[in-house]
């Protein structure tokens, strides 16, 4: 095969399982796979707990021809874990004698509705692959990623139709070698409901949670003050 | 007036360690009281994702260390001072970790705000916020990031005002003594201004 050929996805979520991040990065790499690419699938912030772990993200991400970095917005930016990883991918790169070509495609995803809160996030890993020596393949944000909640993209329904046909673009740009096309960009930004919608389900989401915890009442207190 | 200073520099970064002692050494002298965290030297577990501060314990993460330490000294000063090597355009890992953990400082529920939505506020006054970022040169693409971060770091946290003042390796501390000299100016109800 002439193509990129390894595609590795970083999950950048801290939960161990069924996080957003993971249901975005599954089905790129479903795609991916179905067209023929090897695949693999790395935890992040799991793998920095052991020395091991870390051995394995720096071989995994040499051996890549496409990384895929998938993750939640946290605080405008990536979860510290992640951003470690970065730090030491780079770092271990920098005492590489000959580096390939390599590709980096980031997806964002965050609680808002809006998906531009990613700009930053995204921003961030776009100077990471130009520091660490990876081509920049383009980014894509997803907002109201809570809608999803870590349910596989292709048992979610209406509420993810915009994100799938979005990475069914960006898998059919890889394969041809091709970065994330526009188009794939916009659509996967596109609301899917109104976002009064998307903020009132969020809300009784919240009340809900609070009130099977006990803690309703508690929702907005201040015990720092 | 009380100033938490985060300190999210690596061993050795001179810049960072020249703001430091300049910030520790000349805002008391000016009626602040600093108190400063050496993240590197602090245990803080990272955040896990189970948004238990905002729907099992309210306002406080479980994991009862000093992120929940930060997030009380946060909300209890009038300026926030961030330091940080200015990393692919963001923060330290080590500074991320500890402002990961203070999310609990607003509430789940959603407000629009200049047409946006944000999360809502959790106490009534937040404090101001300035970033320090320290490079090995300039880098004007990594700064124009690390600034867009902060100024979008001050719209989620409420902060009544921001700045941002970058510091570089190759200089010496009298440089970086006129580089932060209108942040030991400040008052909390004005501008940082140069």
């Amino acid at each position: 095969m002439s193509r990129d050929n390894r595609v590795l996805l970083l999950i950048g979520s801290p939960k161990k399982a069924g996080s957003t991040s993971e249901s975005l990065g599954d089905y790129l790499l479903g795609s991916l796979g179905n067209k023929g690419f090897e695949t693999e699938k790395i935890q992040v912030v799991q793998a920095l707990r052991t020395p091991e772990g870390i051995s394995e993200l720096l071989w995994a991400t040499d051996t890549a021809d496409i990384l895929l970095l998938v993750f939640p917005l946290y605080v405008d930016s990536l979860h510290s874990g992640v951003i470690r990883a970065l730090e030491l991918i780079a770092c271990h790169r920098a005492e590489l004698k000959q580096r390939r070509r390599q590709k980096l495609v980031a997806i964002s995803n965050s609680g808002f509705p809006e998906a531009h809160h990613s700009e930053v996030a995204l921003a961030i890993c776009r100077r990471f692959a130009g520091q660490a020596g990876f081509d920049w393949a383009g980014g894509l944000a997803l907002g109201g990623g809570e809608a999803i909640a870590g349910i596989p993209l292709d048992k979610a329904g209406g509420r993810a139709r915009f994100a799938r046909q979005a990475l069914d673009m960006v898998a059919d740009a890889l394969e041809k070698g091709m970065p994330v096309p526009q188009e794939a960009v916009e659509l996967m930004g596109r609301p899917f409901i109104p976002k009064w919608m998307y903020i009132w389900f969020g809300s009784m989401g919240w009340k809900r949670l609070a009130k099977k915890n006990g803690v309703l009442h508690d929702l907005q207190c201040r015990p720092f003050e | 007036m009380k100033a938490l200073l985060l300190d999210g520099s690596h061993a050795g970064d001179k810049a960072l360690l020249s703001a430091r002692t300049i910030l520790s050494d000349e805002l008391p002298a000016k009626g602040w009281t600093v108190e400063g965290v050496t993240l590197r030297d602090t245990k803080i577990a990272q955040c896990i994702g189970c948004f238990g501060c905002w729907v099992k314990t309210p306002g406080r993460c479980f994991m009862n260390d000093a992120g929940n330490d930060i997030a009380r000294s946060m909300v209890r000063s009038d300026l926030l001072l961030l330091l940080t090597p200015v990393t692919f355009g963001g923060y330290s890992s080590e500074l991320k970790k500890a402002l990961d953990r203070v999310i609990c400082i607003v509430l789940p529920f959603f407000a629009r705000i200049s047409g946006e939505v944000h999360h809502k506020p959790r106490y009534q006054r937040y404090p101001a916020l300035v970033a320090i970022g320290s490079l090995p040169a300039v880098d004007e693409e990594s700064e124009g990031i690390f600034r867009s971060l902060v100024s979008r770091n001050a719209l989620n946290f409420f902060s009544p005002l921001h700045e941002v003042k970058m510091v570089y390796d190759w200089q010496i501390p009298d440089d970086i003594l006129m580089t932060l000299k209108p942040v030991v100016e400040m008052r909390r109800s004005g501008n940082v201004a140069g």
